[in-house]
């Protein structure tokens, strides 16, 4: 969604062509990603023509600031699409960077490793608009992800395990 | 304008960029070197969108407001003593990535 949907593809900006095929995740309610992504995806074909990507909607799974026990649920339902569209990708990466809509996708790839069917390596990067706090995706992620990086030094020593790299947006 | 695809030309020719304090406005003016005034919502005032424009105008890089006082702001400014923003590096996210996947 919006200003994450930025973020990430600033992300994906300097990787090299063995991150293929790209499947972008977002909710069904953005109406703005999806010219956003194709426009990256467009400017990258000038340099990589094979690359290759694919676009999923899921129902959104949280509003902004929605109660936790509705989030729950919401949460739930979401994962009803995320679990068997991350069963099909089969990813061997996840790269989110903190939309509610990350964490139904990242929770199935957990299910889909416990259950011995795919490891995924999760890589989080909290938004840069997080000096100070963790967003709520990252708050959970921040147990639930192979590796957590965050933008702003503060946020480095009050989350130890996380990675800190500078500004990389 | 929401439906623009990018504000990229616009913000090309622009002298003076007045956004809200979302990530990507905030960005997409401070590299392309426009002087920037952040305009802070006043209704939403427990968003966390406040904690990047804090930083940002705590490290003397754009001039902050609210809608009310958005005006005088505009008046009163002195855009001089704004400090240029360095650019983000996606190269060191890709190198990271690179080990922690293993292409070397």
């Amino acid at each position: 969604a919006g200003g994450h949907t930025t973020e990430i593809l600033r992300l994906l900006s300097c990787l090299s062509e063995s991150y293929s095929p790209r499947h972008y995740v977002f909710a069904d309610s953005d109406k703005m990603s999806e010219a956003k992504i194709h426009s990256f995806e467009e400017k990258r074909a000038e340099t990589f023509p094979n690359s290759q990507f694919t676009l999923d909607r899921i129902p959104r799974s949280r509003e902004v600031r929605q109660s936790w026990t509705s989030s729950v649920v919401t949460t739930l339902y979401s994962m009803l699409y995320s679990l068997p569209l991350t069963y099909k990708l089969k990813p061997d990466l996840i790269l989110c960077n903190g939309p509610g809509t990350c964490v139904p996708v990242c929770i199935s790839a957990l299910l889909l490793g416990l259950l011995g069917i795919k490891r995924t390596i999760i890589v989080y990067v909290e938004s840069i608009c997080r000096v100070e706090t963790l967003s709520l995706s990252g708050k959970i992620l921040y147990y639930f992800s192979d590796y957590f990086i965050v933008q702003w030094p503060n946020l480095k020593e009050k989350y130890p395990k996380s990675v800190f790299l500078g500004r990389i947006v | 304008f929401r439906f623009k695809d990018s504000l990229a030309e616009d913000l090309r020719r622009a002298d003076l960029v007045v956004s809200h304090a979302g990530a990507g406005s905030c960005l997409e003016a401070l590299e392309k070197g426009k002087p920037l005034v952040v305009v802070i919502n006043e209704k939403l005032m427990n968003n966390h969108q406040l904690e990047l424009a804090k930083q940002l105008h705590r490290d003397g890089h754009v001039v902050c407001c609210n809608c009310s006082t958005l005006v005088e702001t505009l008046q009163t400014m002195d855009l001089t003593a704004l400090k240029p923003f360095p650019p983000g590096q996606p190269e060191k996210f890709a190198l990271f990535l690179d080990k922690v996947v293993g292409f070397q």
